[in-house]
């Protein structure tokens, strides 16, 4: 019998996925575990109710005060802690360095995505940024989604400032004014296409039910059926997997590429997952190997799963887009299921079309053929290459859907320069690979918490930083 | 019966995959094992936790996989459950008191986990919840 419902009733506390507790910047206050109840304190902590439902009018407002700044330094540093503690133990990766990828791209976030953003927000206004968030309620294969949205104010935001204190490139009284343009710009996205007041799947118990009841209603009627263990069945899992692994693989071993949204419960009690797998992004040169493979840029795959044959006590869709299940074999109770593709990034939704079950196999061997060539190409790259690449699906690509809906992305090229390398950043390569600050260091201010140091209560919120020594 | 490793299992299963222990220690030896058409003789030893290094074993049916480090969280660990390929992350020798520290110099835990299963026949024992286990077949 499944309990994960009880999850959803006020006094529930959650369940806890992992043994170790968080500490950050509440020192001498007792530990915080993961989960429901994390959030709980997190929010009974906070000196504003900025973590609380908010209104469209308090999303509008230009900036945020320097205690709703600090409720979010330290929930985003809770939440990161929450959703990759445990992903932090999986070590180098023997083919892409991504520690040193992932602190270079979080510092170049910090400094360069300000001014993007504000000029994103100039150009299409408050609410248009809104409307982006809004408009991932009624497609499926978009990038605005969970990832994406949470890397604005978590990554760029969050471990850019977090990286760069623990450089001691900056202080903790510099940058409030751009520090505010971009967790605006998150709270905006996340607001908007959540519309619920909250702006993190961790605020509502894990949920992240987005779509419209119309476009929900569409998939659904078209869910094929089927016995788990059946060759159907069989034949999703195996696909599933396989545009899963290029997704992962296409984006440099980061979770950009996988969006799930969900649980949405069906009538007949099943609960339905919404996956987005964006197995080809065009603005990465290397993708070349997907196009010649004609791999779209997306697949998106409904998965109906029966809870109460798994025995569901907790499902969580995270604000990193992905789901994890107790018990977590979540699998074999897939019981329904259905393929769709978005060939490109634009492709209207009028012209995403629908695969059958019977013809992924067909498919199943152009996934595999460009999982092989781009496993071979990488493994021909300089280290320094696969370090500068990985930077780019970071920097570029958490913030590239966002503009490419509000038509800022060319201008960002172009005026901006948003390709370019920021010569501190370029510097700081040298630096990150020294006294193990890239693989020791900085995991360890982010993962403890320690490193996301609170704005002073007293700090202007214009202030910006105007010199260096 | 007597497990030689345990560590952190990615997902239950009742699947019990055997072979002959292949430590792979860069893409060279990946692409090589997938190209000797014996990818399913073996059980994979890997150092890291994360899915890209055995991207095309994943793609082409590896059977099970060992690893010295990562979690269930991994991207390795999400990806083992969605190719419901058992997977035993974080692996230390039983007998010994040695274990993976995260951030820290691993290299001689890694050697000795290295050479106490390479080029053995082990079976995956991936049934309870947490912990996943490794036996030694004889």
């Amino acid at each position: 019998m499944s309990t994960y419902k009880d999850r959803y009733k006020s006094a529930d506390d959650g369940m806890r996925f992992q043994d170790l507790v968080y500490q950050g910047n509440f020192k001498g206050m007792d530990p915080v575990p993961d989960g429901i109840l994390g959030d709980k304190v997190l929010r009974q902590r906070a000196k504003s109710k900025v973590l609380e439902k908010v209104s469209k009018e308090d999303v509008l407002r230009d900036q945020f005060t320097v205690a709703e700044l600090n409720d979010l330094n330290n929930y985003l540093a809770w939440n990161i802690w929450d959703v990759l503690v445990m992903r932090a133990t999986e070590g180098v990766s023997g083919m892409i360095p991504r520690q040193e990828y992932e602190i270079l791209a979080f510092m170049h976030e910090f400094y360069r995505w300000p001014e993007i953003l504000e000029m994103t927000t100039n150009e299409v206004g408050a609410q248009g940024i809104i409307d982006i968030g809004a408009s991932a309620r009624r497609e499926i294969g978009t990038k605005v989604n969970c990832v994406h949205d949470w890397c604005i104010g978590a990554v760029g935001f969050g471990m850019g400032r977090c990286g760069l204190l623990a450089l001691e490139a900056i202080q903790p009284q510099d940058y409030v004014r751009e520090s505010n343009i971009i967790l605006k710009f998150m709270q905006r996205v996340l607001w908007g296409k959540r519309q619920d007041g909250y702006i993190l799947n961790s605020q509502d118990r894990y949920r992240c039910k987005i779509h419209e009841k119309d476009i929900l209603d569409k998939l659904v009627g078209q869910v094929e059926y089927f016995e788990p263990g059946s060759e159907k069945h069989d034949s999703l899992v195996r696909f599933n997997a396989a545009a899963e692994l290029l997704s992962f693989l296409d984006h440099y071993d980061c979770r950009l590429g996988l969006g799930d949204t969900g649980p949405y419960e069906l009538p007949d009690g099943k609960i339905m997952i919404i996956r987005d797998l964006f197995t080809n992004e065009e603005v990465y040169d290397w993708s070349d190997v997907c196009d010649h493979e004609n791999v779209p840029h997306c697949y998106t795959l409904c998965l109906v799963i029966d809870p109460e044959k798994m025995n569901l006590s907790e499902i969580r869709v995270n604000d990193i887009s992905t789901t994890f299940t107790r018990p977590k074999n979540y699998i074999e109770h897939i019981v329904g299921g259905a393929v769709f593709v978005r060939e490109k990034w634009n492709t209207p939704m009028g012209e995403v079309y629908q695969v059958k079950i019977s013809e992924l196999d067909k498919r199943l061997e152009g996934i595999q053929q460009a999982t092989f060539k781009l496993y071979t190409k990488f493994s021909r790259m300089s280290r320094r290459t696969l370090i500068t690449n990985g930077m780019y699906v970071y920097y570029i690509d958490m913030i590239l859907p966002h503009l490419r809906l509000a038509g800022t992305y060319e201008k960002a090229c172009k005026d901006y320069e948003f390709w370019e390398i920021d010569q501190r950043v370029s510097n700081y390569y040298y630096d990150i690979v020294k006294r193990g600050f890239a693989q020791a260091t900085v995991p360890q201010k982010i993962f403890s918490g320690e490193g996301y140091l609170p704005f002073p209560e007293d700090v202007s919120l214009n202030r910006s930083k105007y010199y260096w020594k | 019966m007597s497990y030689v490793a345990e560590g952190y299992n990615s997902f239950e299963t009742k699947k019990t995959p055997s072979g002959i222990v292949k430590y792979l220690p860069d893409p060279k030896s990946v692409i090589a094992l997938i190209q000797s058409g014996k990818l399913k003789e073996h059980i994979l030893l890997v150092q890291g936790g994360t899915t890209t290094f055995l991207a095309p074993a994943l793609s082409m049916g590896s059977i099970g996989v060992i690893t010295m480090s990562g979690a269930p969280e991994s991207h390795l660990g999400i990806l083992s459950r969605e190719f419901q390929m058992p997977c035993v992350m974080t692996a230390y020798l039983t007998d010994s008191d040695s274990r993976y520290v995260t951030g820290g110099n691993n290299d001689a835990h890694f050697a000795a986990i290295i050479k106490a299963l390479e080029g053995k026949k082990v079976q995956l024992h991936c049934e309870d919840r947490e912990t996943g286990r490794i036996a030694i077949v004889s």
